[in-house]
């Protein structure tokens, strides 16, 4: 809360000024300060049943901030799309079709609960709102997301394409980190808000470069963003239909700052975000299985595996993207859509039923399992490296104490007020990538065998 | 301390990536210790050439580079030692005025018109002001308009453009063709960006794309030696 009333949040956008000042919060050199009473009212009044409807009445869920029940989807924005020719994995650019087909595809997935939207028509701005309304309306009955909203004005005209606003919902990604709320999705978000559509309030920080690499320093200003958003959502309507998206990966500084989405180290911080959701009881949209893999690959599906597990685990309600995600949400795959899918049917409802206490069994059995699904031969190397990838994951690498907390407060607020904030927490990680907050084992190799995967695909053209 | 003490400390802050007092350095223990750019006033202040605070500059660099290559250091022990390069020239460059000593080009950069992410560009910045390049930097949200303005006033040998989204690398190809139809057909436009590609860069009529600010340094060296 510090972070919020004493760093606060850089807002440009002056709408969004005047509904921060509504409830309490004061400006200053361009930065909106949010005193804790104005958080602690906005999470009282954000609504805690969000509805999820489909055209299809069966597809239809609601997040429940107070129960357990997940909910699994695609996502992305993916720019590219990856298929499997003779052999061989080829790219070329996403496109409307595509966009098509993916829909498609999914409709007939059993474990893909909803789908946000994993590529965008390629049409200019001005028609891609429609554009994709159309596509979406006309090739799935499974609850919509479309994710980004480009022109605020044309909501009206993509609710009626849709059939309702019922059938809708969104993302804002609100924040740039550290702390600066985008202009752009500040009015998407107020837009959608005010026409009581479901949206989840976004915020991706990268430790190590626009978050501290610590845990405690990246999780704590990843709060705070989040919960801005909600309180900027309940000022323009008190009981905000809105879910706390909290994606707090790590960038790979032992390279080249790359962000990494499914690594040991993001999957327990994704999974610990969603743990901070909850506490607050409110309903919270988990991030899972992005792998930072270029293609589908043993590698690919131990971690996807691992993600999903723990991000279930946490108590995340709705999980987007957790579908066909490759190469840091820069590409997707039907492959990988088909792979994810069965896994997912695997692992659902053994995780429902796992107590904490035998989770870590239970991850690594699953992910042993689905690795032999796709005909790759578990040794002992790779239960090894299961085995020290789910260690890691549970193992808490600092000190949650006072010092530490003032430190990584100290750090946050100098990248806020430094023109060149990511410098800040590049040079702060040194002694932390030195004591292993990076998790670095080894790749899990084998060949996959597509023929299940290839014959799911052919079913469904 | 004698001059020779003071160049060589100059050296090991850069090297430690040390900064200024309120810097850890590179293990995070070098709080309250002269960093670079109090040894630099130092230096400057005691009459020290700036000729030789430049040597000790680019021998620190050498260093910091070799342990990059050798896997010792990681990519912020680099931007630290770079950083320190780059605030400690400009202590030093008004010493240099009229004396021989060149910047080795002029780069002007921005992230484009709608685009808040900065990650990749101050890295870029980083290095370059490291490597000696003279930086002049936009900030975020760019408008076409006031980069080709400065392009006017400024008169950069180079242009960076940076995008992380991919609604706004669509502007980078507004703000070349329009850099082109003011004239400025030889700035030599460098893109870069996650969603960024060489077939992107070469689509919207770039001279380079990079993937890293190593790929900048890298490239920006070979028209040098072209030059």
């Amino acid at each position: 809360m510090r972070i919020l009333s004493e760093v606060g949040v850089k807002v440009r956008n002056r709408r969004a000024i005047d509904f921060f000042a509504s409830v309490g919060c004061k400006t200053a050199d361009g930065r909106v300060v949010i005193p804790e009473s104005a958080v602690t009212r906005a999470i009282s009044q954000t609504a805690k049943q969000v509805p999820f409807v489909a055209s299809a009445g069966e597809h239809s869920f609601t997040v429940d901030a107070g129960s357990d029940g997940i909910s699994y989807g695609t996502g992305g924005q993916a720019l590219y799309v990856l298929r499997r020719r003779e052999g061989k994995f080829l790219r070329s650019s996403a496109d409307g079709n595509d966009l098509r087909e993916i829909l498609q595809l999914c409709e007939g997935l059993q474990n893909v609960d909803f789908i946000t939207r994993p590529v965008e028509p390629d049409v200019d701005a001005e028609n891609m709102d429609a554009e994709k309304a159309r596509i979406f309306a006309a090739n799935t009955s499974k609850p919509m997301n479309l994710a980004n909203l480009v022109k605020p004005e044309k909501l009206d005209e993509v609710v009626e394409i849709i059939g309702g606003r019922d059938l809708l919902s969104f993302i804002a990604c609100l924040v740039v980190s550290p702390l600066s709320i985008d202009d752009g999705a500040a009015d998407k978000l107020m837009t959608i808000v005010e026409h009581d559509i479901p949206i989840s309030i976004s915020s991706c920080a990268q430790g190590g470069t626009t978050a501290p690499l610590s845990e405690l320093g990246e999780l704590s200003q990843l709060n705070a963003e989040v919960l801005a958003g909600f309180v900027l959502a309940n000022a323009v309507k008190p009981g905000a239909k809105v879910l706390y998206r909290g994606i707090p990966i790590t960038s790979d500084l032992m390279k080249d700052g790359s962000p990494r989405w499914c690594q040991p180290d993001s999957i327990r911080r994704l999974a610990l975000a969603a743990r901070m959701s909850r506490s607050y009881g409110i309903p919270c949209c988990g991030t899972a299985a992005v792998s930072d893999e270029k293609e589908p690959s043993a590698q690919g599906i131990a971690e996807k595996t691992l993600s999903w597990i723990f991000e279930g685990a946490a108590g995340a309600h709705y999980i987007n993207s957790a579908l066909g995600m490759l190469e840091q949400v820069l590409t997707v795959s039907p492959e990988q859509y088909v792979i994810d899918d069965i896994i997912l049917g695997q692992i659902k409802e053994g995780l429902s039923g796992t107590s904490p206490e035998d989770l870590q069994v239970f991850a690594a059995a699953s992910a042993e399992r689905a690795l032999s699904t796709f005909g790759v031969k578990v040794d002992d190397d790779i239960r090894r490296e299961i085995g020290s990838r789910i260690d890691f994951i549970y193992d808490k690498k600092e000190q949650y104490t006072e010092e530490n907390a003032e430190k990584q407060f100290e750090a946050v607020r100098k990248a806020c007020t430094s023109s060149m904030g990511s410098n800040v927490f590049m040079k702060g990680s040194r002694r932390g990538l030195r004591e292993g907050v990076l998790y670095q084992g080894k790749r899990i190799e084998g060949d996959l065998d597509f023929s299940v995967v290839d014959a799911v695909l052919a079913g469904s053209k | 301390m004698s001059k020779d003490d003071i160049l060589a400390q100059i050296e090991n802050t850069i090297i430690m990536g040390h900064l200024d007092e309120s810097d850890e350095g590179f293990d995070g223990d070098l709080e309250g210790t002269p960093g670079t750019i109090e040894l630099v006033e130092k230096a400057l202040k005691d009459g020290i050439e700036p000729g030789k605070i430049l040597e000790a500059f680019n021998s620190a660099m050498d260093v910091v580079g070799k342990k990059f290559e050798e896997g010792e250091y990681l990519l912020p022990d680099m931007l630290a030692g770079a950083e320190c390069v780059g605030e400690a020239m400009d202590i030093v460059e008004p010493y240099l005025m009229g004396k021989n000593e060149q910047k080795k080009g002029k780069f002007l950069i921005a992230t484009v018109k709608g685009d808040l992410h900065d990650i990749g560009k101050n890295i870029v910045i980083t290095m370059l002001k490291g490597a000696g390049y003279e930086v002049n930097d936009l900030g975020i949200d760019v408008p076409v308009e006031k980069i080709v303005e400065t392009v006017k006033e400024y008169k950069p040998d180079y242009l960076g453009l940076s995008a992380l989204l991919t609604t706004t690398m669509i502007e980078m190809e507004k703000v070349i063709k329009a850099v082109r139809e003011a004239g400025f057909e030889d700035v030599k436009i460098f893109v870069g960006g996650a969603p960024t590609s060489p077939e992107f860069a070469k689509k919207i009529g770039a001279t380079e794309h990079c993937y890293d600010a190593f790929e900048v340094v890298e490239k920006l060296a070979t028209y040098k030696k072209a030059g």
